[in-house]
């Protein structure tokens, strides 16, 4: 059964259709959409919609609030930059808050300094000066390359020192956005002089932190997690209440497909939850359970578990996600400071935690109660399933090559033809993901979970599995034998005519499978 | 590693030249390490420090002034923001604050204002908070002043 609900059938583009220099046949688009997974049909009450954002797109909102900022208070493009990451990119608060007490809102970020001295760096050229970083005095002559350059703010260091100290805050992270004068007593934000001072290649960087603290500003839009994707996917509506877990499943321009809710990959037809909960265990299994227990958190950002490294409360969630945040509280570090209690105290936590909000220890507890045994059964079938779906992925990218072009060659295939072989494989991972969580599913279902639902459950399980090894081993074993030079083209068809029905028989079992989980197994 | 070097050396020259600058702090440098140091500072007047002779050993990292050297006292100090252990120092600019144009003196003379001024939230030594916190400043003092007595001050006899 179809559903006119594009976002949960896959996209044309989703895997790059095989495609060969000569465009002769029109292959059955539909043919190709209906045996590409399966839809969920029904149920969901709320739409959810998605769209990529790239970098660009990113850099121009950004640019719209900056320059809305700055012609609107009429301040620099700098100053208008520093206020919005300070103030969580939330124009109007900064409308609001800068005409009721605009001293205020200039002096907690650091822009005490007039309007017309922040055009950035100054190079002096005369008399001596003290530099208070490298402890060094200098005599401006030609002999020494080295010359002052001061700040807005009046303070004056030599250029080697505010070059390294500019450059060296930009690698160090986002606390760059709210680089301050180095004079204790000062604080005035620098920010006009990091376009001067620091690298090409920092530059590129502080531009990361500025796009960053945007997007982490807005509880819509998330940075894809695939290494090295620029891409962000903002979510157009949609807010969670009503969604069933696949609704919030979407794939990147990268073609990595996410849950954009708990931000791992997707894991329908299970929950986020149980699926934190399946890889908090898998870690904690790995190492030593107590530990991890007590020094690990979901970063409130990706949801990545993430490990407190040091004493310091300061967390940093690592690529690409990069979030900043309090560890006792989980709230954005940007936002620690005067509002909660200063640098010694989260006011956040202390006031969460005498609402006894926090039950570490009851966590510890649950978890030394489930024996290793019963988890191993199905942390193995969950990895196994992983790890050939791992190895599809990988083989799929290679198939064209692989094995396409000679069975086109050999059999003298069309494309819609040689499309059933491409969903064949698309179908083999995404059901090798579906068969991986419903093992997690397994797990997490109660030792006292009514038995009938429990067959059932089992049942179907045990059919999708069975259906699904067939379909495999055919695409991955028999086709090869096809693909020699001198094989039979009937006999290719035979084969070609099983895949075909093998595909659609699979995708029926899965679809059964996920149905009944999202059902809660009522038969 | 070679401008931490040359600025330390800047230090060690100025703390040589203004010894009698700054009676409260005396800055020594280990003789065959010029990244480790130590100081003695006085207590402040008018706490339960004063009169005391504290302790710290300075530790400085490569990439200094860039990052804070780390700081911790090696006499025994009842104070909020002082791990009672370890020696251990919660101050703002030696963490998130720091600012390349502290120097080691500072450093001490800032940790003489925080003797004077404790943090009592979110401390290191939970005892000494929670008497502060409580309101109960005869209690701290006491027990501040008994360990400076105990610690920072030349025994008798
Ligand atoms: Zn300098
Ligand atoms: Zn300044
Ligand atoms: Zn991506
Ligand atoms: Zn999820
Ligand atoms: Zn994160
Ligand atoms: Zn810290
Ligand atoms: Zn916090």
């Amino acid at each position: 059964m179809m559903s006119d609900d594009e976002d949960m059938s896959y996209d044309d583009d989703e895997y790059p259709p095989y495609d060969d220099d000569d465009d002769q046949g029109d292959y059955d688009l539909e043919e190709a959409e209906s045996s590409r997974g399966w839809d969920e049909d029904g149920g969901s009450g709320e739409l959810v919609e998605f769209s990529l954002l790239s970098g660009r797109d990113i850099r121009a909102r950004v640019d719209a609030a900056i320059s809305e900022i700055s012609s609107f208070l009429s301040v620099s493009n700098e100053a208008a930059l520093v206020l919005l990451c300070k103030h969580g990119w939330n124009v109007s608060r900064i409308h609001e808050e800068w005409f009721s007490d605009e001293a205020k809102i200039r002096k907690s970020s650091g822009l005490t300094v007039p309007e017309d001295s922040s055009g950035g760096a100054e190079v002096r050229g005369k008399g001596t000066f003290f530099c208070g970083i490298c402890l060094e005095n200098y005599v401006h002559n030609n002999s020494i390359n080295c010359s002052a350059v001061t700040a807005a703010c009046g303070h004056v260091y030599c250029e080697n020192c505010w070059r390294t100290y500019v450059n060296t805050a930009i690698i160090d992270g986002a606390g760059s956005l709210f680089l301050r004068c180095p004079e204790p007593s000062c604080r005035a934000s620098v920010a006009g002089m990091i376009n001067s001072l620091a690298s090409d290649e920092n530059r590129g960087k502080y531009e990361d932190h500025v796009l960053r603290s945007f997007v982490e500003s807005k509880k819509t839009i998330k940075y894809c997690p695939a290494p090295g994707c620029e891409f962000a996917i903002e979510c157009l509506i949609g807010d969670g209440s009503n969604c069933k877990v696949c609704d919030y499943e979407v794939t990147c321009n990268c073609s990595y497909r996410l849950c954009w809710n708990c931000s791992e990959e997707a894991h329908s037809p299970v929950d986020c939850e149980t699926v934190a909960k399946w890889i908090l265990k898998r870690n904690s299994e790995a190492e030593n359970t107590n530990w991890i227990l007590a020094n690990t958190k979901p970063c409130p950002k990706c949801k990545k578990w993430i490990q407190k490294n040091q004493g310091c409360m300061h967390m940093t969630c690592p690529a690409p996600c990069k979030f900043e945040f309090c560890w006792l509280c989980t709230g954005p570090w940007s936002e620690h400071g005067e509002k909660t209690g200063g640098f010694y105290s989260c006011n956040v936590y202390q006031e969460a935690k005498r609402n006894c909000e926090y039950n570490e220890q009851e966590r510890i507890r649950e978890m030394a109660k489930n024996s290793l045994q019963r988890y191993t059964h199905y942390y193995e079938r969950w990895n196994s399933n992983r790890l050939s779906r791992k190895k599809v992925m990988a083989d799929l990218d290679e198939l064209p090559a692989r094995i396409l072009d000679k069975l086109s060659d050999i059999h003298r295939l069309t494309k819609s033809e040689l499309q059933i072989i491409t969903d064949a494989w698309v179908q083999v991972a995404e059901c090798r993901r579906v068969l991986m969580w419903s093992y997690a599913y397994g797990y997490y279902l109660p030792e006292n979970y009514d038995q009938a639902k429990k067959k059932f459950f089992e049942y179907l399980q045990g059919e999708a599995e069975f259906t699904l090894e067939k379909l495999h081993s055919l695409v991955e074993e028999e086709l090869l034998k096809h693909t020699e030079e001198g094989a039979s083209s009937g006999e290719y068809l035979r084969l070609q005519n099983n895949v075909f029905y093998l595909t659609r028989n699979t995708r029926d079992y899965f679809q059964n499978l996920v149905r009944a989980l999202a059902n809660g197994l009522q038969s | 590693m070679q401008q931490s070097r040359a600025r330390l050396f800047k230090e060690y020259k100025e703390v040589q030249r203004e010894k009698s600058a700054d009676p409260d702090i005396q800055l020594v440098c280990d003789d065959s390490n010029i990244f480790k140091w130590n100081a003695l500072i006085k207590g402040p007047s008018e706490t339960p420090f004063e009169g005391g002779v504290f302790q710290l050993a300075f530790s400085v990292p490569e990439q200094y002034p860039l990052q804070p050297p780390q700081v911790r006292f090696l006499t025994k100090i009842f104070h909020p923001n002082v791990h009672f252990k370890t020696g251990e120092i919660c101050l703002d600019i030696l963490k998130n604050a720091w600012s390349p144009a502290w120097t080691l003196q500072s450093v001490c003379r800032a940790i003489i204002a925080l003797m004077a001024h404790p943090e009592p939230d979110s401390p290191l030594n939970c005892d000494s908070g929670n008497l502060l916190r409580s309101g109960d400043i005869r209690g701290y003092q006491s027990m501040a002043r008994m360990y400076t007595r105990l610690a920072a001050m030349p025994k008798k006899g």
